[in-house]
């Protein structure tokens, strides 16, 4: 234990002997330590910020448009493919897609709102109640549109955040005020909870009206809607309701599943395609890191193996007066150890440090086992960077050593 | 009696123990042969050298460059092994020892003083001092009180957190001794210890060799110069491998070679063959 101790103490005092080529050393496990922490952090936290994108477009949905990826195969016909209110209420009946919880037309459009002179451009939904549930939006204050709204085309929105800071001073209260969505006046029922700008999109740039009132007033009467959000009932049964939906939109327009005029996004594969897709940008950006760090410890064991050179003398000095190769290599291996566990424990410090900031647009999100792997991978290093070097100075011949100039 | 002089008195004299084995020498070298390859030639640097050194004597062993006596200081400090001969350092067969029994010897049985020094740079002289002791496994405690004892002995008492840089030659070369006398050896080998010092620091160094042979210890100096080879109770001469000469000789100053030691010892074989 004490010749543990005083090696370590022996070892500080050979790295203090040069302590800037130590420190540049260091700096080498420094930079590769920092650089693992921190980007598998920005790998973590861009993952993190898709799968909350992904999320934020709802629960459990499955997200219908027009255009089938097989639509132009055959070329020979062109039918009437809307997605219209007919298959709004065939996919709504329990008997025929028992695993569909809602079904909710969009029309979506954009806008410019103005209330007095404040203005602001943000897209307009038009939709049912069910929609603000599939979509994961909660009514912060007022209420959500209605059925009887859809019914009677009423006029009315419930607005997102940024909109209502935009349209309205901070202290008012939009609530029964009307706003000018293009040319037409909605008044607001509803204030929506702000989902945060994660992402690309802004979900909190947004306007939901009954769609009655929006095909009136913004987009002309259609019997057709931009899409159909679905909500499923479960994560589990997703799946289950993709293949139901198909069917029932494949027997609607007299064609087959592979044939479908419409493209149906699954949250559910989204997300997981996405989650491994942005695994493997991590995984690329550890493998980045991990050069990075074995060029640190190219540079502990090349400042080693000057340090066997240069102390070559020493080292005869100390086998002539009776070191044995064991005490001589280990005295080395602690030296190497010493180097590259500091410059790891510096090279966590700073990449967690690092962590904080915003990153390429990118927050980054610490993984929690990045550090222990990165110091571990520091300690190791320095064993095996120190491991020829130190073996080296070990087999030294006394008598050569001595000689040595 | 405090510790330390307790120490002190261990650190100038051999223990009485090995004193009743006077009729073992420390060194016993026979026929010794180190040839080496140059250029695909074979050079003899030794051609059967035999000597035989008592405890307490004080040699020099001379020689010109080239003609063998650093070979025979290396075969001598467990260094280098001899190409053929027999070498037996307090008892012990060299020839038979493996790396660390070897540093293990050369540790407990010889203190080295080298003609450069040798102090580890950036180490105190305590901590040179106690170097060796760190080796052999002594407690921190006793290496310590050694250690200072030792550096008192060799006059450097007031010297002991300075570093080697900080040091003249002499008193570096004096930490050496004080680090090859610290584990009590049975040979002190200094290699031309004078060799980079001035007159003045060189007369102090050999008076200091001449208190420690006063009291027992056995000293092997290499060295060229006959005037540093005059405070020697002996001289050995060495020519193209091999000993031309083997004196008694009265010392240079007052510190005579203690009766009955070295009188009887026979002149070296090679001497008479010469």
């Amino acid at each position: 234990m004490t010749t543990l101790l005083s090696n370590l103490l022996m070892a500080v005092r050979g790295i203090g002997s040069n302590w800037l080529r130590t420190l540049l050393t260091m700096l080498g496990v420094l930079i590769g330590v920092a650089s693992v922490i921190v980007l598998l952090a920005i790998g973590t936290g861009s993952s993190q910020s898709i799968e909350n994108s992904i999320q934020s477009l709802g629960s459990n949905t499955l997200t219908v448009f027009s255009g089938g990826s097989s639509a132009s195969s055959s070329g020979t016909q062109i039918r009437n493919t809307n997605l219209n209110s007919a298959s709004v209420s065939l996919i709504s009946n329990p008997n025929n897609a028992p695993d569909v919880l809602s079904v909710s037309p969009v029309i979506s459009t954009s806008v410019t709102a103005t209330n007095g002179a404040s203005s602001t451009t943000t897209s307009v939904i038009g939709s049912t109640p069910s929609y603000l549930v599939a979509s994961n939006y909660t009514v912060s204050a007022g209420r959500s549109i209605s059925h009887a709204d859809v019914v009677n085309h009423a006029q009315v929105i419930d607005i997102g955040a940024s909109v209502a800071s935009s349209l309205f001073a901070t202290g008012s209260d939009p609530l029964g005020q009307q706003v000018e969505l293009g040319s037409a006046r909605f008044t607001v029922v509803g204030l929506l909870a702000s989902k945060g700008s994660s992402g690309l999109t802004n979900a909190d740039a947004v306007a939901i009206a009954p769609y009655t009132a929006v095909q009136d007033q913004l987009t002309g009467e259609s019997q057709s809607f931009s899409e159909l959000l679905i909500q499923g009932k479960s994560a589990s049964t997703l799946t289950l309701a993709q293949s139901e939906v198909e069917s029932i939109l494949a027997a609607q327009n007299d064609t087959t599943v592979a044939d479908l005029p419409f493209t149906v996004l699954n949250q559910a594969s989204l997300l997981s395609t996405a989650t491994s897709s942005s695994k493997t940008f991590t995984a690329l950006l550890g493998w980045v890191a991990a050069v990075s760090l074995l060029v640190g410890a190219i540079g502990v064991m090349n400042i080693m193996l000057v340090t066997v050179t240069e102390r070559t003398r020493e080292i005869g000095i100390r086998k002539a007066i009776g070191a044995r190769k064991s005490v001589v290599l280990t005295q080395f291996l602690i030296e190497s150890t010493v180097i590259s566990f500091l410059g790891g424990v510096l090279g966590a410090v700073t990449g967690i440090v690092i962590s904080h900031f915003t990153i390429a647009g990118v927050k980054p999100v610490l993984a929690s086992y990045s550090i222990p792997l990165a110091l571990g991978v520091a300690l190791t290093v320095g064993i095996v960077a120190g491991l020829y070097p130190a073996y080296r100075a070990a087999s030294l011949r006394p008598i050569e050593a001595l000689r040595y100039e | 009696m405090t510790s330390s002089s307790v120490i002190t008195t261990d650190l100038l004299h051999n223990d009485q123990a090995a004193i009743r084995l006077d009729a073992m020498p420390i060194i016993a070298l026979s026929n010794i042969v180190k040839s080496y390859q140059m250029g695909g030639i074979e050079v003899l640097a030794t051609r059967g050298v035999s000597l035989t050194v008592a405890k307490g004597e004080f040699v020099a062993i001379m020689g010109a460059s080239g003609s063998g006596k650093s070979t025979l200081m290396n075969v001598i400090g467990c260094l280098d092994f001899p190409t053929s001969g027999h070498y037996r350092l307090d008892g012990v067969n060299i020839r038979s020892l493996d790396d660390r029994a070897l540093s293990r010897i050369r540790n407990k049985k010889i203190g080295f003083v080298f003609q450069g020094f040798n102090l580890i740079p950036r180490m105190s002289a305590l901590q040179n001092v106690e170097l060796p002791m760190a080796y052999t496994g002594l407690k921190p405690q006793e290496r310590r009180e050694r250690a200072i004892a030792a550096l008192r002995l060799v006059g450097l008492g007031d010297r002991l957190q300075h570093f080697s840089n900080e040091l003249s030659g002499g008193q570096q070369q004096r930490v050496s001794v004080a680090r090859a006398i610290s584990t009590n050896p049975a040979l002190i080998l200094a290699d031309e210890p004078t060799g980079n010092l001035d007159s003045k620091s060189s007369n102090e160094l050999m008076a200091l060799f001449t208190e420690l042979h006063a009291h027992g210890r056995t000293i092997v100096m290499i060295t060229h110069e006959p005037d540093i080879a005059g405070y020697a109770s002996r001289v050995v001469e060495l020519r193209d491998g091999m000993i031309i000469r083997d004196n008694l000789q009265n010392t240079n100053v007052a510190a005579p070679p203690r009766a009955g030691q070295s009188e009887n010892i026979p002149l070296n074989r090679a001497d008479s063959e010469h």
